[in-house]
Order: structure tokens, then C-alpha cells, then sequence
């Protein structure tokens, strides 16, 4: 580190334990507060580590009387806007998700570049409810078993569209799940891949060029430099199965390798049929070669009829 | 309801400073519904004016019709979920395998006489009570706890290495622990919340003159003017609060 940069990073605030200031380096331009002329950033929604969502105002349909004008913006962070290909990560999440149409599935509306700052930006719908992590907390035993069930089955239903789509997702985890009054969104495909064979043409990007994942919900293939695969998304929906049932994660909140090299004991969790608990163990294995495949897993969930209809009929028809 | 926070009168600013290129303070201002906040974003990571930003913006959004101890669970949840989703729901890349996105926040509710204060990091709220000045809150960081726990002086224990480096902040680990103080406020009492920034160039006379002033603007110009007077290494920024 040379002087210059010494002096500065006397001043910065740090965390205890924490790596001190990194190299100074130009910095990229702040976020305009409108965006294509249209799009006026209200506030920041969340922060990605990658990219940041804010919620926006369409100005252009409130102008012609939109009573709801607002819309998720999503760019990536000005660290990231740096990156060579950023643009081309950005496109490549949208190009992925507006070929995708499902109830459970976030609608992606347009992907632009600012003309002024030339940072490129994503428009989708403005998702209503909490993510399924501060869902969880609230929960801290998972959700009630009819409930999690009904989460399950449509996030499950959700992936294998997007797999039958070609689209791999690449980044599931709680964060990444809203749950609205009527129904549930997975979001979040800036790691999305197509399937090997699907959407020829698209750009690829290559995980050895550019690899991200979050540790707790990566397969383990994953994080020792496998390209992205639908067995990683079987690894990581299950690890969110496993949690939305019982409010942990199975292995401790520590990740695939980690939980391997401690040997850390997978125990079914309270709430879930016995009948399901093989197939989420199965979803769970580190080898992905006898790791359940996505159809299984779904196949075991859609078999599994919610355990309060037949009592609950027949408590209506004995009231 | 009204009539009671029109006890408050306030005003808040914020400095990039003369060293620093961007800032990664944010505050926020709402007399009328009786909320101050100032966030530091942690510098040397990345994103850290994200953090700050996250934070002042969605305590701005917290509902304002409940009741006081309401109002401070509500205030208490959002900082305990943004904390999880800062430090538990991060995609990490190669480039960035420790990344950290995280900030200081201290925030004050108030509603007729109650006021509560809210604080992890070292980003402050001092009280001045007729013409003295007191610190309510204590700092996160390691020099506060060479002095409390080795006995140091505040000189000593700032020439340590990394004396400032915080020990607790939103977003830097998976437990937050906020520290929260409770008080009644009297008539003619002056807060200040204020990021690091603002505080380390400034001794306890300048500040407590500073706030002796008539207005929360005319106190916060005083204190800005006294702080860019001097090295300004840092971000600054403040929040003057009048009842």
C-alpha cells in the first residue's frame, strides 16, 4: 500500500477484525435521481452485492394516468458498473427472465441504458409482501406444515418452469423469495444461466470468468468451480425447503464444504411428513451425481395432499 | 399528536468532506414525525453508501400511527432486518469473497416528552441540558473498549492501531446488538446526532457553544463551519434537534 493510500484509510470506518481500506481507485459516477428520462428512483429497496434494487416512479405512465406507476429498478452496484461486462451481466438476467411467464415468477419489463451516464438498468414489477428470510424470523420454526407446503409446491413448480424454459437460476435462497398476500415471486436471476442446449445464442457467461454464489445455499460442485447446473438449483431449493419447514438451515447456516469436511449430521426436520423426508434428503446430497433430480422432488411434493384439507372438509361438512 | 411534535424543531446536513471523493454519510430529518437518524456507510468496502442509504430510507418508510414503544419495536425490527439481509442475503463473487456491506446508524424517537435513542457503531447522539453537554451514547468501537476494559485514557487508546474500527455496525455480523436508551426530554433540550466525521475535529466547548445557538440551523452551521476548518478527512454530517 503507498503513502498516499495510508493517509486516507486512516479515516475510513472499519470493521474490527476486518481487512483495512483496499486500493484507491477512480470512482465511477453516483446514480442519477432519473433514469432514460422516465424513471424517477424514489428509494433504495435492497442491496445484492452485486446489483442494488430501487423503487422507481415511471413517470411516462403516471403521465397518461397510471394509478400505479412504480416499478423495481434494478442496476448493478457502481463498483460492479466498472466491470467490463457488466452491461452484458445485466442483459444477459434480463434476456434469461423475459422469456420466462409465470404466476410465480418475477415479470421483467425492460432493459435500458441511461444515455447520459450510460449505465445500463432492468424494469420489473414492484413485488409486494417480505422475503421469506424476514418471514423466517417471525417464524422461528419454520412455517406452519400446510403452509410451507403450499410455498414449496409453487416455488418448486416455479423452478421446473424456468428449467423446462432452458433458464438455470443460479442463486436461490430466502432473500430471493417474496411472499405476497396471494402468492409467492422468486426473483432474482442475475446469476441465471441458460441450460446447456438452450437459447443458442444468448450471451453465456463463463462461472470460471466470473463466479458468484452465497456460500450457505451454493452446491458444493459449486463452489469448487463447477459451471452452473440444474443440480445446483436442486441443492440450493432444497436447502430453502429444509428451512422454510423448520426455520433452519439444514447444515447450521454453514456451507456445502464446510458442512462436509465437519460431517455435520442431517436430521429431518420436525413438521415434514415422513413420507417427504427422503426426497429432501436426496436433494440435499454434496455428491451431484446421487443428488435427486428436480422432477423427483417435486413429483414427492405434488404427491403429498395438505394434510388439513380432509379434516378441514370434514369439519365443515359436520359444522 | 400533532401538537405534540410541533415541540421539535430540527435541521440535518451532510459534507463529503475535503479528503474523501463520495460520501457515504446519509441522514434523515422529520420533525413531524419525530425521527432522526444519521448512517455511516463503512468505508473501504464496498457499497457503503448503499448501507447508509438502505437504512435512512426505509426507517423513513415505518409506519407513524402506532404508539411509542410501537414505533421503537417497529425501529428495532427494520435495523434487525436489514442487518440480516446485509449480512446473510449477499451474492459473493471471486473478486469480492469478504465482501461487507454495512454502516453505523444512531436514531432518535421522539414522541411528546418520551424520546428513545438507537445506536450501533460510533456515529453519536449528545443531549445539551441547560449549558451542559452530555454524550448519551457509547461507542462501538475499539478505542471504547481499550478504555473500559484496560483502563486507558481516550488519548492513549486512540494512538492504538486501529483504535477506530468499530465493533459493532448493521450489517457486519449475523447477531446485532443495539443499545437503546430511554429518556424524558424537558423543555429547551438540544440533541445532535452526528457520524464521526463531524465529531473527532470538534472539542466539547466548540460543540457545546455550537448548540447554545438559537436554531438547529444556525447550531448546525456553526458546527460544519468549526469542522471544515479543519483537516475534514472524513464524511460529516449532523442533525440538530430543538425542543
Amino acid at each position: 500500500m503507498n503513502a498516499e493510500a495510508k493517509v486516507v484509510s486512516a479515516d475510513l470506518t472499519v470493521m474490527a477484525g476486518a481487512n483495512p481500506a483496499r486500493v484507491a481507485r477512480p470512482l465511477p459516477k453516483d446514480l442519477p435521481e432519473l433514469l432514460g428520462g422516465r424513471y424517477q428512483i424514489e428509494r433504495l429497496l435492497g442491496v445484492g452485492g452485486m446489483g442494488a434494487v430501487y423503487r422507481a416512479r415511471d413517470l411516462l405512465r403516471e403521465q397518461f394516468g397510471e394509478p400505479q406507476p412504480w416499478v423495481a429498478l434494478k442496476t448493478l452496484s457502481e463498483d460492479f458498473a466498472e466491470y467490463p461486462d457488466a452491461s452484458a451481466l445485466l442483459y444477459s438476467e434480463f434476456a434469461l427472465t423475459a422469456r420466462l411467464s409465470h404466476r410465480n415468477l418475477v415479470r421483467f419489463y425492460s432493459f435500458e441504458v441511461d444515455p447520459a451516464c450510460q449505465r445500463a438498468f432492468i424494469t420489473m414489477e414492484l413485488l409486494k409482501g417480505n422475503t421469506l428470510d424476514h418471514v423466517l424470523h417471525q417464524y422461528p420454526s419454520g412455517l406452519p406444515w400446510p403452509e410451507a407446503h403450499r410455498v414449496a409446491l409453487s416455488l418448486l413448480e416455479a423452478l421446473r418452469y424456468a428449467h423446462d424454459q432452458g433458464v438455470l437460476h443460479g442463486d436461490l435462497k430466502p432473500s430471493n423469495l417474496m411472499l405476497g398476500d396471494d402468492d409467492i415471486r422468486l426473483f432474482d436471476f442475475g446469476l441465471g444461466q441458460a441450460r446447456e442446449g438452450f437459447l443458442k445464442g444468448l450471451p453465456r457467461l463463463a462461472r470460471s470468468r466470473f463466479a458468484a454464489w452465497t456460500p450457505r445455499y451454493a452446491a458444493p460442485e459449486l463452489l469448487d468451480g463447477a459451471t452452473l447446473n440444474a443440480a445446483a438449483d436442486v441443492y440450493a431449493v432444497a436447502c430453502v425447503i429444509y428451512e422454510l419447514c423448520s426455520g433452519q438451515h439444514p447444515f447450521r447456516r454453514q456451507s456445502a464444504k464446510q458442512a462436509l469436511a465437519m460431517e455435520l449430521p442431517l436430521t429431518a426436520p420436525a413438521d415434514l411428513p415422513r413420507a417427504l423426508w427422503p426426497a429432501l434428503r436426496a436433494a440435499l446430497e454434496f455428491d451431484p451425481a446421487r443428488r435427486s433430480t428436480l422432477p423427483d422432488l417435486l413429483r414427492a411434493f405434488r404427491n403429498q395432499r395438505p394434510t388439513t384439507s380432509l379434516l378441514a372438509r370434514w369439519l365443515r361438512r359436520t359444522a | 399528536m400533532k401538537v405534540a411534535q410541533r415541540l421539535w424543531s430540527s435541521a440535518g446536513r451532510t459534507d463529503t468532506g475535503k479528503v474523501r471523493e463520495r460520501n457515504e454519510d446519509a441522514f434523515l430529518d422529520q420533525p413531524q414525525q419525530g425521527l432522526w437518524v444519521v448512517a455511516d456507510g463503512m468505508g473501504g468496502h464496498q457499497a457503503g453508501d448503499l448501507a447508509s442509504r438502505l437504512i435512512v430510507e426505509s426507517l423513513a418508510e415505518l409506519p407513524t400511527d402506532l404508539d411509542f414503544e410501537d414505533r421503537l419495536d417497529a425501529l428495532r425490527g427494520c435495523l434487525h432486518r436489514l442487518n440480516r439481509h446485509l449480512s446473510l442475503g449477499l451474492t459473493l463473487t471471486e473478486a469480492t469473497p469478504d465482501l461487507l456491506v454495512g454502516s453505523t446508524v444512531v436514531a432518535l424517537l421522539a414522541e411528546g416528552s418520551r424520546v428513545a435513542c438507537v445506536w450501533a457503531g460510533d456515529s453519536r447522539c449528545y443531549l445539551l441540558r441547560g449549558r451542559q453537554l452530555f454524550q448519551l451514547s457509547r461507542d462501538h468501537s475499539l478505542l471504547q473498549q481499550l478504555v473500559e476494559e484496560r483502563g486507558m485514557s481516550p488519548a492513549d487508546a486512540a494512538r492504538q492501531p486501529g483504535a477506530h474500527a468499530l465493533t459493532r455496525a448493521i450489517g457486519a455480523a449475523e447477531e446485532l446488538q443495539l443499545d437503546i436508551l430511554e429518556l424524558e426530554s424537558l423543555p429547551g433540550d438540544v440533541f445532535l446526532l452526528c457520524s464521526d466525521g463531524l465529531y473527532q475535529d470538534l472539542d466539547h466547548d466548540d460543540m457545546t457553544a455550537a448548540l447554545l445557538r438559537p436554531s438547529p440551523q444556525l447550531a448546525l452551521q456553526r458546527l460544519f463551519d468549526l469542522a471544515l476548518q479543519g483537516p475534514a478527512r472524513d464524511n460529516l454530517s449532523g442533525v440538530v434537534i430543538n425542543r
